[in-house]
């Protein structure tokens, strides 16, 4: 009888909701293969037969195919994902590099998850976004396979040698690819790229260097390098590097140079995944070697990074309003989400560490969006010159609402998954950063001004007689531009994730706020006041 | 079992002579003398087989003159696998003559082995003479004012090697290396030792075409023919690389002697090669530029004088070996521009992608040999604290990658000129030498691939010269 009252009264554990898909799907390789199954394909294309170009439509199907596959996995992974968990999920660490201490470690926390996410989305949107390629179909497909690949590697490693290893790899297919097919000053923007990206590899590798010589020399597994008690000094000699090497990536003012050339040069396809995922990798690399590592650094580098934020997001407002061809205007106008997610960065807070991951997810869409729907616009009404485009709302529907979505979603206005981030972003900042906090939200003002100006003269004044004709979004380019435009409006909407109705249990996901949890608790833990004990 | 160590020389020696016999006393009959490439390949694929079967043998011979250890074992597998890929892939329409182009490549390699078992100061020597020596007749074939001029900077390069030696045979009172080693244990780093030291590295760095000592290896190797040019870019280079690492192993209880002076030639290299590959338009030129700044970092290797470092030093000089012997080799007779290269992506893919590999893997690009190794020394350099150096050598690297994007671009996106205006013929296709452009692809790649073991075996290379 007692005992069973005890039993009655004892806490029992809570059976985890049953999610739909669960336990459908359980390998350690999970990772690999969104790494390595995009380098498999793209090898099988580049050696596959292709007479006079006779199977282009073959390998544009297996490239989109491919993308849906591993958009597939990785849905089931995180459906799978145990969101609120502090610890690495996923996780393969083989031996490799004995002598110099490299492990083939790879594993996700939350913003590992998210910023996969993004990278598995980006990559079907950008092969769609490229079906319309017709020259040199072979080579076009294996190096946007081959760069999502070094992407999603870079995303999951979990060692330093391992991340420099993608983190470099993934410049030489997108250079190649901006540089083949891009437009007339493909060239410049190719060797801007590499020189940006390449000062940007050079700093990360130094950073990495002075870290693995000061955590002792025998490993660059990021458990180790980035859980190393360091002096301050070294702290911020890291904290630089990793500083310079992020803005040169995502980019941030004043190390921006290569933005303008490749996001209006590149082909379409191309741009998508360098907007979208690509460049978020700077802000993530922030995120995990100085936020969660160094927080010394950390703390004496925030207001640098919340000036930096501040100047990119004012300097690229104020360069779009005064561009006069709307593929760099919308270039400039592609910075702004990565000033928000550096401000968030730099605030230093747990809620705005958070909202910077979801930044990272929202901004990446929304600069993808912003570049790719002003690339269709540009096309589609033959010319980039602001001085002939104007008056298109009445002949491109489509591209009319789509575009001023993206500018929205760059503003971060309510139900778009860009305001729930600068949301988050802004409550943290204010309270650590406020300046830089108040130069960011007057960029975003001027942005607005930007944003305004750009509709009001494209979109909603008096069309142009002698421009060239015009037509509206095909059905493929509604579709890629849709699904960046839906993917901020499904998290918008439902950052937590929709429930059935009347229950807690999850309708298709566990919502990307709860999966972003699981790991920045453990980031955040050096900025969070420890709490008073009963007896203080 | 002992003397079978030495097998692998004494066929790559015989193959030698029986080739040169062969074309000097007319032996051949066409038929065989078209096989004869793939034959001598054979020959020296069986001999890279029995130094991985039976080199795991540690003897010594001849009294201490030739030691056979897992420094030795490493070098002349990696000299062997390079020779073996470079007379497959070579377009043989290309040469001068096949039976001086098989027998020259057998005697640097010959030369190299020599080096890399070496057990005192004299066959050290002895083994980079026969190299150079061997590059000097490659180069006559088709430009003697050319091989003059690599005659006497080789021969002004000799004599401060020699010097060197001399000096320091008296300051130790031996020739044997392991002995040296023992003798300067606790010695103190003296001027008497620095300046032998001084000239037996300005030797070797002139043998090695490092900067700034190019003044004949470069333009040789660029009026040379593809085997030619890889000869005098890969395997001399590799036999002065052997001989700095054989000694900075005996020198290593006094570093102070030798660190900064390679220190200087190493940061010069790096980053000299890489802004001259960047500046050049000839496929060639970069070629041997991205070399350059390559053995550059094989050179900062040997800064740290930790077993690391020379760890990541030899295992880079292996990447770079065969990158550097086989990649003129892969290009053909693209001499001129870079329009000589234009659609080949298209033309000869398979040559398209050894050559983009070759030199991907010579700018240290991810994921390839070159970048594992490169990666190793600059672990090494940050260990040993070296950050000066470090950071020039991946600004270095950044322009090698840079200059490399270039020639790409011209192989694979540019489209192919009309065949009438192509001023330079592509290479032939053989289906030996398309076999042995994809067999170099797949090396370049499993080196890279495998780097665990092969860093383990570089290890133990580094190990068996006494350091710890």
């Amino acid at each position: 009888m007692i005992w069973q009252f005890i039993a009655a009264q004892s806490p029992s554990p809570t059976p985890a909701p049953t999610v739909p898909g669960a336990g459908i799907f359980s390998t350690s390789l999970l990772l690999s293969i969104t790494v390595w199954v995009p380098v498999v394909v793209a090898i099988a294309i580049a050696t596959m037969p292709n007479p006079r170009g006779r199977y282009d439509a073959l390998i544009k199907q297996i490239a989109f195919f491919t993308n849906l596959g591993l958009l597939f996995v990785l849905g089931i992974a995180y459906n799978q994902f145990q969101s609120f968990l502090p610890t690495l999920q996923y996780e393969e660490k083989v031996t490799w590099l004995q002598s110099v201490g490299a492990v083939y470690h790879l594993g996700v926390d939350g913003p590992g998850m998210t910023m996969l996410l993004l990278s598995g989305g980006i990559g079907i949107v950008s092969v769609l976004a490229s079906l319309g390629v017709r020259e040199r179909v072979r080579s076009y497909f294996c190096l946007l396979l081959l760069a999502q690949a070094s992407v999603n590697g870079a995303i999951v490693a979990r060692d330093m040698f391992v991340l420099i290893l993608f983190w470099g790899a993934s410049a030489v297919p997108l250079a190649l690819l901006v540089l083949g097919w891009g437009g007339q000053r493909r060239h410049q923007a190719t060797w801007r790229l590499l020189g940006y990206w390449g000062v940007g590899t050079a700093a990360l590798i130094l950073g990495t260097m002075v870290l693995y010589s000061a955590a002792g020399g025998a490993s660059f597994d990021m458990d180790v390098l980035l859980k190393a008690t360091l002096s301050p000094r070294v702290q911020l000699a890291v904290g630089s590097l990793m500083v310079v090497a992020a803005a040169t990536r995502l980019p941030l003012f004043p190390l921006h140079g290569w933005a303008r050339d490749v996001y209006s040069e590149a082909p379409v396809g191309v741009t998508v995944i360098v907007a979208g995922s690509a460049s978020r990798l700077g802000a993530y690399l922030l995120l995990r070697t100085l936020v969660a590592a160094e927080p010394v650094a950390a703390h004496l580098l925030a207001p640098l990074l919340a000036a930096l934020a501040a100047l990119t997001v004012g300097y690229g407002a104020l360069v779009a309003m005064r561009h006069h061809d709307i593929r760099q205007a919308s270039a400039y106008l592609a910075l702004i989400p990565g000033g928000v997610t550096v401000l968030a960065l730099a605030a230093l807070q747990p809620i705005s560490i958070a909202g910077a991951v979801l930044s990272l997810f929202a901004g990446g869409l929304a600069a993808a969006l912003i570049v790719s729907v002003c690339a269709t616009l540009s096309e589609r009404a033959q010319s980039r010159s602001l001085h002939v485009l104007a008056g298109l709302a009445p002949r491109m529907p489509i591209l009319t609402w789509l575009m001023v979505l993206a500018g929205l979603a760059v503003l971060g206005v309510p139900l778009l998954a860009t305001f729930t981030s600068n949301l988050l972003t802004f409550f943290g900042s204010f309270k650590t950063q406020p300046i830089g906090a108040f130069a960011v939200a007057a960029g975003l003002a001027l942005g607005a001004i930007a944003l305004a100006s750009l509709w009001r003269r494209v979109l909603f004044s008096a069309p142009n007689p002698d421009a060239p004709g015009v037509s509206d979004a095909s059905l493929g380019e509604t579709w890629y531009l849709g699904l960046l435009a839906g993917g901020l409006l499904w998290v918008g909407l439902f950052p937590s994730g929709p429930k059935l109705p009347g229950t807690d249990s999850p309708l298709f996901d566990q919502g990307l706020v709860n999966v972003l949890s699981a790991g920045i608790s453990d980031i955040a833990s050096p900025y969070v006041l420890p709490t008073p004990g009963p007896g203080q | 079992m002992k003397y079978l160590v030495l097998l692998p020389e004494a066929l790559v020696v015989a193959a030698a002579v029986f080739v040169l016999m062969s074309g000097r006393l007319g032996w051949l009959s066409p038929g065989a003398r078209r096989s004869l490439p793939a034959l001598v390949a054979l020959v020296t694929l069986v001999a890279l087989g029995i130094e991985l079967w039976a080199g795991a043998t540690l003897a010594t011979y001849f009294e201490g003159g030739l030691v056979q250890d897992r420094f030795a074992l490493f070098a002349k597998a990696a000299v062997l696998l390079a020779a073996t890929i470079a007379f497959v892939v070579v377009d043989w329409t290309a040469e001068d003559s096949l039976t001086i182009g098989l027998a020259m490549p057998l005697l640097a390699v010959f030369g190299v082995m020599v080096a890399a078992s070496a057990g005192d100061l004299v066959a050290l020597w002895a083994g980079l003479e026969v190299a150079a020596a061997a590059a000097v007749v490659m180069v006559a074939l088709r430009r003697p004012d050319l091989a003059l001029r690599l005659l006497v900077t080789g021969g002004v390069a000799s004599g401060l090697l020699l010097i060197g030696l001399a000096f320091l045979y008296a300051s130790a009172g031996t020739s044997s290396l392991s002995m040296l080693r023992v003798d300067f244990l606790g010695g103190a780093p003296t001027i008497a030792l620095a300046i032998p030291v001084f000239l037996v590295m300005s030797g070797l760095a002139a043998r090695a075409a490092l900067a700034p000592f190019q003044l004949a290896s470069i333009p040789a190797s660029l009026g040379a023919s593809p085997l030619g040019a890889g000869l005098v870019l890969g395997l001399v280079a590799a036999a002065a690389a052997t001989v700095a690492i054989k000694l900075v192993g005996a020198l290593a209880p006094i570093p102070a002697v030798y660190s900064t002076y390679l220190e200087v030639i190493a940061a010069f290299a790096m980053v000299a090669g890489g802004a001259a590959a960047l500046a050049s338009h000839s496929p060639r030129v970069r070629l041997a530029y991205l070399a350059t700044g390559q053995i550059g970092w094989v050179a900062a290797g040997l800064v740290t004088h930790y077993r690391s470092g020379l760890a990541g030093s030899l295992f880079l000089l292996g990447a770079f070996v065969v990158a550097a012997t086989c990649g003129p080799a892969v290009m053909g007779r693209a001499e001129g521009g870079e329009q000589a290269l234009a659609g080949m992506g298209v033309l000869r893919p398979g040559r398209a992608a050894g050559l983009s590999l070759a030199m991907l893997s010579l700018a240290g690009a991810p994921p390839l040999a070159g970048f594992f190794g490169e990666f190793a020394v600059a672990a090494s350099l940050a260990q040993s604290g070296h950050f000066a150096l470090l950071t020039l050598g991946v600004f270095g690297t950044a322009l090698s990658l840079a200059a490399v994007a270039g020639t790409m671009r011209v192989m694979y996106i540019q489209s192919p000129p009309d065949e009438a205006r192509r001023t330079t013929r592509l290479p032939v296709l053989t289906g030996l030498s398309s076999f042995g452009a994809v067999a170099f692809c797949v090396v370049i790649a499993v080196y890279g691939i495998f780097s665990s073991p092969i860093l383990g075996l570089a290890d133990q290379g580094a190990e068996a010269l006494g350091l710890k």
